[in-house]
């Protein structure tokens, strides 16, 4: 796992009682947690629940975690775990509400932890060069949000609402995407990180 | 290797900017309420109470690597100056302050309301009905020692 100093330096702000910096990792993880919980078949309350233990652990132990890098590795573990707890509580009463022998239920979720997390980075990362675009490059932003809508709008769309020439738009895109790529945010991706995903999905 | 700026088409990077954008989009804003609440646990006054045994903890290999929230029928927690000794019992939960000593034991669950009982002058005391989901209990004794277990799940 590479060495994110943002990260580190999150870890350190909320040791010292930065209630800004617990905020951030939350913006920055919150959707990792809700993905991992969303793969275990569990009601909404029992995804609330196991993300609260998260949560709650996270922010008592943070001051004891020996390498703030791992901070993703540490809450996609425990995310798990608590899922788990979440299935193993469900699964020792029965209907009668008699405790059951105490069968630790198999892991429904195969994929891998480290794919969870390259997946995360890449996402965290790519969402800090975006949201940097809404001032840096706010055309660009403005492009792209309208871009990645669902269902893709069509170039007469885009082309009425930024009142841009259907023309321009395919070089105004492939503009964007450059400048995003350059992104600083992303410049951990670009050696390799970002390539292994990628590697993956497509079977490469 | 090659980089993924060589590699990663137009299509690819915005493909990977939609699902990077929907996943943070699909949270619900009172999922992400709740996680900053939880910052309200940092830094406790109270001592932390560590869980030192638990009847369970052999027989269940997952939650050995969780410290605190294991499931368990009888267990200790043990901080700087008082032990929580703990049993299940048929309808309630019982326990025992060690050094004895009266005491306020208050049941703090991770939603709703906390219940609080007495401990009597032998640090005894009852807890009905058994709590259910998880919780950790808050020991404050006459003495004004206060001491907060970990997370129980009966």
């Amino acid at each position: 796992m590479r060495d994110d100093p943002s990260v580190i330096a999150l870890v350190t702000r909320v040791c010292g009682g930065d209630h800004e910096a617990w905020n951030e990792i939350i913006d920055r993880y919150a959707p990792l947690v809700w993905a991992i919980c969303n793969r275990y078949q569990l009601s909404r309350q029992d995804i609330d629940d196991a993300a609260q233990g998260v949560w709650v652990m996270l922010v008592e132990h943070i001051s004891q975690l020996r390498e703030p890098a791992a901070l993703p590795g540490w809450i996609a573990t425990t995310a798990r775990n608590e899922c788990l707890r979440m299935l193993r509580t469900a699964s020792r009463y029965d209907l009668s509400g008699q405790p059951t022998e105490d069968l630790m239920p198999p892991d429904p979720d195969d994929r891998a932890v480290d794919e969870d997390l390259l997946e995360a980075e890449l996402n965290i990362s790519l969402r800090a060069a975006f949201a940097e675009f809404a001032e840096l490059a706010p055309d660009c932003h403005k492009l792209l949000t309208m871009l990645i809508t669902d269902p893709p709008p069509t170039y007469a769309e885009v082309s009425g609402a930024l009142g841009m020439p259907v023309g321009s738009i395919g070089p105004t895109r492939s503009r964007c995407l450059s400048r995003l790529r350059r992104s600083p945010h992303l410049a951990a991706f670009l050696s390799g990180h970002a390539g292994a995903v990628q590697a993956r999905k497509t079977g490469r | 290797m090659s980089t993924m700026g060589a590699d990663l088409s137009d299509d690819e990077l915005l493909a990977a900017l939609k699902r990077a954008v929907a996943e943070r989009n699909a949270v619900p804003p009172d999922f992400i309420e709740a996680a900053q609440a939880a910052f309200a646990w940092h830094n406790i006054d109270a001592e932390l109470a560590q869980l030192t045994y638990d009847s369970l903890q052999d027989t269940e290999s997952a939650s050995a690597t969780r410290a605190e929230a294991a499931s368990i029928r009888a267990l200790t927690f043990t901080s700087a100056r008082l032990t929580i000794e703990l049993e299940v019992a048929h309808d309630a939960l019982v326990g025992q302050i060690v050094p004895a000593q009266p005491a306020a034991i208050t049941v703090v669950p991770r939603t709703g309301a906390e219940v609080t009982v007495e401990a009597d002058d032998i640090g005894c005391f009852s807890i009905e009905p058994i709590p259910l989901g998880q919780f950790r209990l808050r020991c404050q004794t006459a003495a004004d020692v206060e001491a907060l277990t970990g997370w129980i799940t009966l």
